[in-house]
């Protein structure tokens, strides 16, 4: 027999929690579900940035920055979704669309690509698990991971290293050696673009880019470092789908800027689910995995009662870093 | 000695799902049945690069995607189409005959 390696979803199956007609059924793709969600997306865009536009050289222009960058960094979420083929049936526009969410968050869409792979093949595994965010230490390690200074450290880092055509020990694991090329040339290309852009800002004191795109996406990240982790942190790093992922009931807003990643435990089960089968999916699933039933807040207040010595920390037999 | 190969059924065509990729474990082997557009084929059921059995994957009558990657096969050939898949799939060679669909084997 070939060597065992079950799925989560393979699992589910074979286990009865899924049945092979209704796993198919979820498994439809659709591109209606994706233009009407980009409709009110690219809407929704536009509103906060005409905020931005009314409210420069106010005060209030902050706060509008905000809401505008808790939307562009959502494009994490989409540009997720993309790389999982979950979002357009057409798959090219996947792959589009992917890329261009990747520009909007600096986050090169094939280098994400691979490393999400392995993500998902070794999930919350220590030393496998390339996205892994580690419990921090202290609540000092909490907010420094909050604040994004180690996210935005490591991702300057990673793109110049790329630029320069390095790749480190645990990219050379993730990424075939067929793909480093690419991933490099990826790299170059998006410092070529944003290189160009800042010139063109300076030469013509046009600062629209900075006002409507970097300085809100700098101040929404801390929002998405906050989602992002609610999804392993804090939960147990062993390789049961149901024991190592959260799943977060969250507002519609939310749901609607997530595309849908809240079923984060649902998502790991079965990911080539598209984003709008989700809530369905949790429907059969909700009973074996685990859930957040009070959202992101209560994913954060177990971390912190993790943190704080309220409750056992879920990595008590490791060595948790600083959380950087 | 090997033994010769001969054609052998795997399963009633009647008991394939429809336009759907369908499991079948022969012997030892565990084969992914697909009815594509162009007829039934049959490749063994693993991903190439991750492993992850394909009949649980999406597929849409010519290209099978792996559901734990999202790598692309074309389920006629075998090719593998797209990242994180770069080994072809193995095709074994099929055919229909008297309600069964056999294997070369």
């Amino acid at each position: 027999m070939p060597a065992e390696v079950l799925t989560p979803v393979t699992q589910a199956l074979n286990d009865g929690t899924l049945t092979r007609p209704e796993l198919k059924g979820l498994m439809k793709r659709s591109n209606g579900p994706a233009f009407r969600h980009l409709a009110i997306w690219i809407t929704v865009l536009l509103a906060t940035g005409f905020l931005i536009k009314m409210t420069l050289g106010t005060l209030w222009v902050w706060p509008a920055m905000f809401l505008h960058g808790i939307i562009l960094v959502h494009h994490f979420s989409l540009q997720h979704e993309c790389c999982h083929y979950t979002v357009f049936k057409t798959r090219w526009l996947n792959d589009f669309v992917g890329n261009l969410c990747g520009l909007i968050i600096m986050l090169p869409n094939r280098h994400f690509r691979y490393e999400h792979c392995d993500h998902h093949t070794y999930t919350q595994l220590h030393g496998d698990d390339p996205e892994l965010i580690e419990p921090p230490k202290d609540l000092a390690g909490y907010f420094w991971y909050l604040s994004s200074i180690p996210y935005w450290k490591n991702k300057f880092s990673e793109l110049f290293h790329h630029v320069l055509g390095k790749l480190s020990e645990e990219e050379q694991r993730f990424i075939p050696k067929e793909e480093y090329k690419t991933v490099i040339w990826e790299a170059r290309l998006m410092s070529a673009f944003y290189m160009t852009l800042i010139v063109v800002c300076v030469v013509f004191s046009w600062w629209a880019p900075v006002w409507y795109w970097w300085l809100p996406v700098l101040m929404g990240e801390p929002v998405m470092r906050f989602i992002r982790m609610t999804e392993h942190v804090g939960k147990p790093c062993v390789r049961d789908m149901k024991e190592n992922t959260r799943t977060n009931y969250v507002t519609r807003p939310m749901q609607f800027l997530c595309w849908n990643m809240n079923y984060h435990a649902e998502h790991h089960y079965a990911s080539s689910v598209p984003f709008y089968a989700l809530p369905s999916l949790h429907e059969k699933l909700k009973n074996i995995v685990q859930v957040e039933e009070r959202g992101y807040l209560g994913a954060h207040i177990d971390i912190l009662s993790q943190l704080t010595g309220r409750k056992n920390r879920s990595d008590a037999l490791e060595n948790p870093s600083n959380g950087t | 000695m090997a033994r010769e190969r001969s054609w052998q059924d795997v399963i009633a065509i009647t008991d394939l799902l429809k336009g759907d990729v369908t499991p079948v474990t022969f012997g030892s082997r565990e084969l992914a049945i697909f009815d594509t557009i162009q007829g039934i084929t049959v490749s063994m059921a693993r991903c190439t690069h991750g492993a992850a059995n394909l009949c649980d994957g999406y597929f849409d009558g010519v290209n099978i995607e792996c559901p734990l990657h999202q790598g692309l096969f074309d389920a006629r050939s075998g090719e593998a189409l797209a990242a994180p898949a770069r080994v072809k799939l193995r095709m074994i060679e099929a055919r229909e005959r008297n309600g069964m669909v056999q294997i070369y084997i």
